[in-house]
């Protein structure tokens, strides 16, 4: 049925749930630690999936530049609040920077695709800004986590070679070098590997998404490759961004590391 | 001159020198030689300001080690590590990552004067020993012309012969102050001052 999506009743959703039955079993049979903490996930994922049917059923009603802006402002904030706590780093040190970092990055993206690509009349449309930013942040976190942890554990456990570096060649942008390529590496590679199997081995969700909605295949594709592009490149720019930030706070003035 | 003035350093509130002082003089191979744990390392990672004392003053050269002459005072040393984990495939990759391409010829002339061919400095560290390896890494960190030439047990992973092969350029050098930290007999006997700590 094109144009509408087939709704799910309640009560099979609730059926639907009856398949985490599985993983509770292989954790049980495996005594894995895990059931509490699928438990709690699956109950806030419930909860805040649906304040946020409720949220964007309000926001997009209103269509208001200055609120659509400040949701995603949220969304920004609870990203970086994220990160520091995955990254076990100090909030006071890290929430402005890594902030500002995904907000930079959100705003040159934002920018060029809504605005210059998709060409909509109003860049802050609440059907458009706050999905598309939502995909470009969640994908930013994970990316970042994987590549922040890369970094600062890099430089933890092989102060050594940090120490060789900027000792022999005298320049810490040399000597931080081989950590920010091992972060980039790290933090960017499952992207990439990602990007290269989607459609064989994986359907992606907004295409799939629009799909559903009644979109054509050909738009629905059309937006899914506008959309990676603008996550690989949202990814790059503000995890490059966080390290360069990170660097700002982290070294003191003999070029030691600290505070990590 | 280096000089280590009533040095104190705590780790983790446990002393590692109380009101230490030392002087090395330029021109001369300096050892500090002691069991592990004794601060052999602690020593060459003080000079470079990697390490900063609680009380007491280093000076490299006339030179306060503080944040203002960080920069003057590295430029002075080149450090070679023990038994280093370089994220590079082979010494020519190393040199790029050290950012100075340009002295080959002076590389590979400490290449041979430690007798490594010349193909060893493209070829992979994973077909070197680690003797070899270590060896490169010397010939790659003389080549920096510095003045103070920082070692941190520089025999781990070498035998007799090219703990020998080391020693002979060692003692070749002219106007090089050497500063190491080793276990080694051998090592410390040829050295012109041991500070036993």
């Amino acid at each position: 049925m094109k144009g509408s999506t087939q709704d799910i009743e309640l009560l099979n959703l609730i059926i639907g749930f009856s398949v985490m039955i599985i993983p509770i079993a292989i954790f049980l049979y495996y005594r894995v630690r895990l059931v509490k903490d699928l438990l709690i996930s699956s109950l806030r994922m419930i909860v805040q999936l649906a304040l946020v049917a409720v949220y964007l059923e309000w926001i997009f009603k209103l269509n208001n530049a200055w609120i659509n802006s400040a949701w995603v402002i949220v969304m920004i904030l609870i990203s970086a609040g994220t990160s520091i706590k995955r990254i076990k780093v100090s909030a006071k040190t890290f929430f402005i920077p890594f902030s500002l970092a995904v907000l930079f990055s959100l705003v040159i993206i934002d920018g060029f695709f809504l605005g210059l690509i998709i060409r909509l009349d109003y860049v802050f449309d609440a059907r458009y800004f706050i999905p598309i930013s939502g995909m470009i942040l969640g994908n930013s976190l994970n990316h970042n986590i994987v590549g922040l942890s890369t970094y600062f554990d890099g430089l933890k456990q092989k102060r050594e070679l940090y120490y060789f570096v900027l000792t022999n060649s005298g320049s810490q942008k040399l000597a931080i070098r081989p950590f920010i390529q091992e972060a980039l590496v790290k933090g960017i590679n499952p992207l990439l590997a990602g990007m290269s199997v989607m459609g064989l081995i994986s359907l992606p969700g907004m295409m799939t998404g629009q799909i559903l909605g009644g979109a054509s295949p050909a738009t629905a594709i059309k937006y899914q490759i506008m959309i990676m592009i603008a996550i690989f490149v949202g990814c790059v720019l503000s995890l490059t961004l966080s390290l360069w930030y990170a660097n700002v706070k982290i070294f003191d003035k003999y070029g030691n590391v600290k505070g990590v | 001159m280096i000089e280590f003035k009533n040095i104190s350093l705590n780790f983790d509130n446990k002393p590692v020198f109380v009101d230490f002082s030392a002087k090395i003089e330029i021109n001369q191979h300096t050892c500090f030689a002691g069991a592990s744990g004794k601060g052999k390392s602690t020593i060459l990672k003080l000079i470079q300001g990697y390490v900063l004392p609680q009380k007491g003053e280093i000076a490299v050269h006339g030179l306060g080690l503080n944040a203002e002459n960080i920069a003057a005072v590295r430029s002075q040393l080149a450090y070679i590590p023990q038994n280093i984990h370089l994220p590079v495939d082979n010494g020519s990759d190393l040199v790029k990552m050290l950012g100075f391409e340009s002295k080959h010829d002076l590389i590979l002339d400490y290449c041979s004067q430690m007798g490594l061919e010349k193909e060893f400095y493209t070829r992979k560290f994973d077909q070197m020993s680690g003797g070899q390896k270590q060896r490169l890494i010397v010939a790659v960190c003389l080549s920096l012309e510095r003045q103070i030439i920082l070692m941190d047990e520089p025999t781990a992973s070498l035998d007799a012969e090219s703990t020998e092969e080391l020693l002979k350029v060692i003692r070749n050098l002219k106007n090089k102050t050497i500063v190491s930290a080793s276990h080694n007999p051998v090592w410390i006997e040829s050295a012109d001052k041991i500070i036993n700590l």
